[in-house]
């Protein structure tokens, strides 16, 4: 009993810490691609460790009181939850009946921790900052929200494990007509949970100095950093299990640890590639500004979704 | 020694992810895109712009500074967190430049807050920056870049040279005061 | 109607530059005439120290896109005791050229309100755009006596 749970609470924090490796990669990714398209020769690949770890060796001179130094931390657990609940590579750890659900949620409180932050800092700009990307989260979710309950209806299920084990044998969600269609809408939800062009607003760093990161500094920042990181490998997850397959292409039972392994360098090669496309997206376009952002997600991205989910639903009454 | 070693990794690390605040007055400004972007490209060295004081370790002080500036400059200063490293840019900084007899520009930025490191030139190069980078790095790894820690030893001093500035009036200097009685 | 033609007393310098002199008190009445009769732009407002004569010179700088002319409205003002009217009212931007040259010359414009710190905070001594500033003087007696940190 008692090993179980010793064994089971280290699974969790491993998983952590490999959401949180992954992550710090990505930002050393990113910024090499982004310096490529530039033209540029770029940082080092592994640029995202040397700052995180740098930013933890700073000093803290400033504080702003408690919920400020809680929130960072706030949003990292939420973000650290969150990924504990998505099956990785077929994986899922703490995954349960109707998780489908539950993530939403989870996915919404990085975000409220980021404004307890911001709002304890008292900088104006942050204020600004916080209000675009809680205005942002409302515009993005709605399509996201729809196409998923597309996908409830279409497969029958809330559970985001089941729902990867439907899509074994590379019976992808992508390849199914109308859920091509859902994963160019969540492609475009993709970019705005992601932050990146054209929807950095909230950020906008030439614009309001950063927006809710404004005030933060040395281990305050470098805690939000690890959550900017692995919100970018738990939102490439999410698209990957819903449209991809989750990346499992082995099954346990017949491979096993080999199926682990295998399973785990796909998802992580189709996370990537995801990543790349949202990169390369953010790497020649301009900044949205709120409303133009509110307009896109409303107009184009949510009526798209819903005719979707009409289509969705008038299949499964035939 | 364990500690020594740790700060010894740590001051490895840290430099090479150095963010900077670019506080640009006077020309310097316009050196900076040409180092920022694809010819000089500073990011190779893991060095990039950052929006706030607060996340950089870089202050630059790219040209002269009027007394009203000081004082925004000073702010800056002290809103950043340590360990953080102060280069001051073109001669305007070292001895006034072409603004040594100007009434309002300060002639010497390290009376004021601890400078690491100066670029001489009016206007530096791009390759002089990228230079001026990478002795500050190696600076930093061997312990040298240490103008925070005077900062903090050499409060007072600092201080007062900067309140003497704000408030354009020397003690020991008495002909000034009696041009203020005419 | 050109400058020339609404005030005989006007002397054309070269092609498209007029200069008006006149007194403290008829600069506001030849602003707005001007103003109504084209020349809508006004450029700026600035200071000349004569200190042999005992005036400050000030000088009105307009300009007409129509007839592409710049008017100059120059007026002497006693150096003991500079005092102007505000013109804000006319044109709102002459409020901060009052406030610059208050403070480079210390000419006192009654009426506006903002009159004060502006570039320099504090400056305690003569104003230091006058010509009776040693400005090298100042710089060798304050800037570099300031002394560096000693290091113990």
């Amino acid at each position: 009993m008692v090993i179980e749970i010793i064994e089971k609470i280290l699974l969790l924090s491993g998983m952590v810490a490999l959401g949180f490796i992954i992550g710090m990669f990505f930002n050393g990714f990113a910024r090499k691609v982004t310096a490529r398209i530039h033209n540029r020769v770029g940082p080092p690949i592994y640029q995202g460790y040397l700052d995180v770890f740098k930013l933890f060796a700073k000093k803290t001179n400033i504080s702003h009181g408690w919920i400020f130094d809680l929130a960072a931390l706030f949003s990292v657990a939420g973000i650290a939850l969150a990924f504990l609940f998505l099956p990785v590579a077929g994986i899922s750890l703490l995954s349960t009946e109707g998780d489908l659900f539950l993530i939403l949620y989870l996915l919404a409180i990085p975000a409220l921790g980021f404004a307890l932050g911001a709002g304890a800092s008292g900088n104006p700009n942050a204020a600004v900052g916080i209000m675009r990307a809680l205005m942002l989260m409302l515009a993005y979710e709605l399509p996201l929200v729809m196409v998923i309950v597309a996908m409830m209806v279409h497969y029958n299920t809330t559970s985001l494990a089941t729902l990867v084990q439907m899509q074994s044998n590379f019976k992808w969600a992508l390849f199914v007509p109308q859920f091509f269609i859902g994963a160019i809408i969540v492609d475009m939800a993709l970019q705005g949970m992601l932050m990146e062009k054209p929807f950095d607003i909230a950020i906008a760093p030439h614009e309001i100095a950063s927006g809710p990161m404004v005030e933060f500094g040395g281990k305050h920042l470098g805690a939000l950093m690890l959550y900017k990181m692995m919100a970018i490998v738990v939102e490439t997850t999410l698209f990957v299990d819903l449209f991809l397959g989750g990346g499992v292409v082995l099954s346990v039972e017949q491979y096993g640890w080999i199926a682990y392994l295998v399973n785990f360098l796909v998802w992580f090669a189709l996370i990537t590639f995801v990543f790349f496309l949202a990169l390369l997206i953010n790497a020649v376009f301009p900044r949205f500004r709120i409303e133009q952002a509110l307009k896109f997600y409303w107009k184009y991205d949510a009526l798209a979704a819903l005719l979707l989910l009409i289509w969705v639903y008038a299949g499964v009454s035939i | 020694m364990r500690n020594e070693d740790w700060k010894k990794i740590s001051r490895l690390v840290s430099k090479r992810s150095l963010w900077m605040v670019h506080f640009c007055t006077g020309c310097g400004a316009m050196e900076m895109p040409p180092v920022m972007t694809s010819r000089y490209d500073m990011e190779r060295f893991g060095m990039h712009a950052m929006a706030t004081p607060r996340q950089a370790d870089i202050l630059l002080i790219t040209g002269y500074l009027a007394v009203k500036t000081l004082k925004r400059v000073v702010q800056v200063y002290e809103q950043m967190q340590d360990p953080k490293y102060v280069i001051g840019f073109g001669s305007c900084t070292i001895n006034g430049g072409m603004y040594w007899d100007s009434y309002n520009t300060i002639k010497d930025l390290s009376k004021y807050i601890p400078v690491d490191l100066y670029i001489a030139g009016c206007m530096p190069r791009p390759e002089a920056i990228m230079d001026a980078f990478l002795k500050l790095m190696d600076m930093i790894d061997k312990g040298e870049a240490i103008g925070w820690k005077k900062y903090r030893k050499y409060y007072d001093q600092y201080k007062r040279n900067q309140r003497m500035a704000f408030a354009y009036r020397l003690d020991e200097v008495k002909e000034i005061k009696e041009d203020d009685a005419k | 109607m050109m400058a020339q033609e609404l005030f005989p007393q006007a002397q054309k310098i070269r092609e498209g530059r007029i200069r008006i002199e006149t007194t403290k008190d008829e600069v506001g009445t030849i602003l707005r005439k001007l103003k109504e009769n084209g020349y809508d732009h006004f450029v700026m407002l600035s200071c000349i120290d004569w200190i042999n004569d005992g005036e400050f010179e000030l000088v009105y700088h307009m300009w007409s896109y129509e007839y592409r002319e710049h008017v100059m409205i120059s007026i002497r003002v006693d150096r003991e005791n500079p005092t102007m009217l505000s013109l804000r009212d006319i044109f709102p931007q002459i409020e901060t050229y009052e406030r610059e040259i208050h403070e480079m010359f210390g000419v006192n414009f009654i009426g506006n309100p903002r009159l004060g710190d502006f570039i320099l905070e504090g400056w305690p001594h003569i104003p230091p755009m006058r010509k009776d500033f040693d400005t090298e003087k100042f710089v060798k007696d304050f800037y570099y006596k300031i002394p560096e940190v000693r290091e113990e």
